[in-house]
């Protein structure tokens, strides 16, 4: 057969043409994509990563409605002066239980990935609060309102981490039916300084690099 | 298809690589066999009246197109890329990592051993080494201690000053630094009162002060012997193992005036250091600690 009289045929008729631009086009997701979400080890959690709370996944949450992944990343790229400064270069499976993950792509502000630990809570409010009572030379905006918001305002951690658990993450119903409970009473502010907290925590105390 | 072993997947990226990239070369390879390049334009009918011409491509974009699939298949015998063979280069990211790390070994290694065999003194003298501590400590201490080290917000202690709370010898600051301190003082309000809090405070503004007050604040001095000598110390002077302060002197963590050492007594404090012993390796914890027992002075900026 000549392949070039088949390309003539199909360039000749646009049904054809769809489906081979189809065909060509799934190529690179077919080799490049799919083996990594349907095939095993990438996805698989790191040793000892543990499921967010239900506090830190609202903590989670507002860091999306906040936007900090504007300015902040959290991935530590496999660089020398990225593993000297923020600590051992990010793995797949440290993001086993992150939908969406949170990587980012800009840093106006430092990485964030290995944040858990780093500062104590105190810090956190007072920088949350207000970045400069800390940091004098500061840019970070404040975000005050935190402080006074109750969390889970909408009464939605039950479904959240519902979704969540079908998604494979091991949340137990136990664990959905005391969620409301653990979030009573809790500001915007600490579950998003618990947040911070957890972060990078899986990897704490493993050699570098 | 989610338990198929890995093999599976890595067959499946060789199948698809190589079909894939021989039907490209077929097709290039057949469209110069059917001598459709160079030449003249041609008019070709596409559709019904729709008609256009159509210039065949330069040869030279054949002999291209092909030196560049010879060089991708150069590069994937190279390097990682079909399924799990590793390339012959045995390139990997973890391995150019690792070997970023020996070089730096290499370069600062020596360097670096013999900062945790100089004594502080002998580290504090030399302005190089100093400047090295004094990069350590901005990364990772200055959000928090304030970039002169000074202690900020009345939360952070002042680490210039020579009092220390958890003991300023090589190896308590070393500790320090590498396991993080956890303060505990208790709340008093429960057990004393609103009236005793303001005698105690009284009391303890006088020890600092510099008298030890036990005339005019009779009644404080019985309360602090009862419920605050076994950490503080009967005279004051404080106990490093504890993290309790030295009350008999002018530094105050949280403020002196009368309403911040009551709000000390009455509701406790927990300051927390955080551990570092995870971020900063042996020789920068040697380094800080130096230039903290140096007197953390800050060098003049090149
Ligand atoms: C406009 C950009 C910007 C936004 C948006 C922003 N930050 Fe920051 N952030 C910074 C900058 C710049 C710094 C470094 C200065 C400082 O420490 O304040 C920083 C520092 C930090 C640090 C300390 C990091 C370290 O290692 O010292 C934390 C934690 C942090 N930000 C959390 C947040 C959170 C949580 C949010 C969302 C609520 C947020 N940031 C939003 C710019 C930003
Ligand atoms: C269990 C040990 C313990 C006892 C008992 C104790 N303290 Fe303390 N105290 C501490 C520690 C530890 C700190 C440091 C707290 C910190 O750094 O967060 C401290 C801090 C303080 C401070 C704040 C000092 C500063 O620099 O701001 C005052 C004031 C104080 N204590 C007074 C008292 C008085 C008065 C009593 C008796 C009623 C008392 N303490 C009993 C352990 C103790
Ligand atoms: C989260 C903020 C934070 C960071 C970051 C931090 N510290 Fe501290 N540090 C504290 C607090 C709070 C205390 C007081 C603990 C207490 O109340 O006893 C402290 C206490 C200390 C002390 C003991 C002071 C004394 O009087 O005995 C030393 C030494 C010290 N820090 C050094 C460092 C160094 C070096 C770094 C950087 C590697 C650092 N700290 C980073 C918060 C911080």
């Amino acid at each position: 057969m000549k392949l070039v009289s088949l390309h003539r045929k199909i360039e000749r008729n646009s049904g054809l043409l769809i489906f081979g631009i189809l065909v060509v086009s799934s190529i690179g997701g077919l080799v490049q994509v799919l083996p990594i979400v349907l095939g095993d080890a990438h996805g698989a959690p790191a040793a000892g990563l543990a499921v967010y709370s239900p506090l830190e996944l609202e903590g989670r949450d507002l860091y999306i409605r906040e936007s900090c992944s504007t300015c902040h990343t959290q991935q530590v790229r496999p660089l020398l002066a990225e593993v000297k400064r923020y600590g051992p270069y990010s793995r797949a499976g440290e993001f086993a239980y992150d939908r969406p993950f949170l990587w980012g792509s800009k840093r106006t502000g430092p990485d964030l990935a290995r944040i858990g630990g780093k500062y104590n809570d105190d810090w956190q409010r007072m920088h949350l609060l207000d970045p400069r009572s800390v940091v004098p030379a500061s840019i970070m905006p404040a975000y005050p309102w935190l402080a006074s918001r109750d969390a889970d305002q909408g009464r939605t951690i039950q479904a959240r981490m519902r979704a969540l658990q079908q998604l494979g993450h091991p949340y137990s119903d136990q664990d959905i039916a005391a969620a409301p409970a653990a979030l009573e009473g809790r500001t915007e502010l600490e579950a998003l300084v618990a947040y911070l907290q957890s972060l990078g925590r899986s990897m704490a105390g493993e050699p570098q690099p | 298809m989610a338990d198929m072993p890995s093999q599976f997947w890595a067959g499946w990226i060789v199948v698809i690589t190589v079909t894939s990239f021989l039907a490209l070369v077929w097709l290039i390879v057949d469209i110069y066999r059917d001598g459709d390049l160079g030449g003249e334009v041609k008019d070709e009918l596409w559709d019904e009246t729709l008609r256009e011409g159509a210039r065949p491509a330069p040869v030279w974009w054949f002999w291209f197109i092909l030196a560049l699939m010879a060089v991708s298949v150069v590069y994937v015998m190279l390097y990682p890329g079909l399924g799990a063979y590793r390339g012959a280069l045995r390139w990997s990211l973890g391995g150019q990592i690792t070997e970023r790390f020996a070089d730096y070994e290499t370069q600062f290694g020596a360097r670096r051993r013999r900062i945790l065999e100089l004594s502080f003194a002998e580290l504090a003298h030399d302005e190089e080494t100093m400047r090295s501590a004094w990069r350590v400590f901005n990364n990772h201490c200055t959000s928090c201690h304030g970039r002169d080290a000074g202690g900020q917000a009345q939360q952070f202690p002042d680490l210039s000053d020579a009092s220390w709370q958890w003991g300023g010898s090589e190896v308590q600051l070393s500790e320090t630094i590498r396991a993080g301190r956890q303060a505990a003082m208790p709340a008093w309000q429960a057990s004393i009162g609103e009236q005793g809090v303001r005698r105690l405070a009284d009391y303890v503004l006088a020890l600092a002060a510099g008298d030890d007050g036990s005339a005019a604040q009779a009644e404080g001095a019985g309360l602090f012997q009862q419920f605050c000598t076994a950490c503080h110390g009967a005279d004051g002077s404080g106990n490093p193992v504890l993290g309790a302060p030295a009350l008999n002197d002018a530094v105050w963590l949280y403020g002196g005036s009368r309403a911040d050492v009551m709000r000390s007594i009455a509701m406790g404090r927990n300051g927390v250091m955080p551990t570092f012993g995870g971020r900063l390796d042996e020789t920068q914890i040697r380094l800080v600690a130096a230039w903290l027992s140096a007197g953390a002075k800050v060098p003049d900026e090149r």
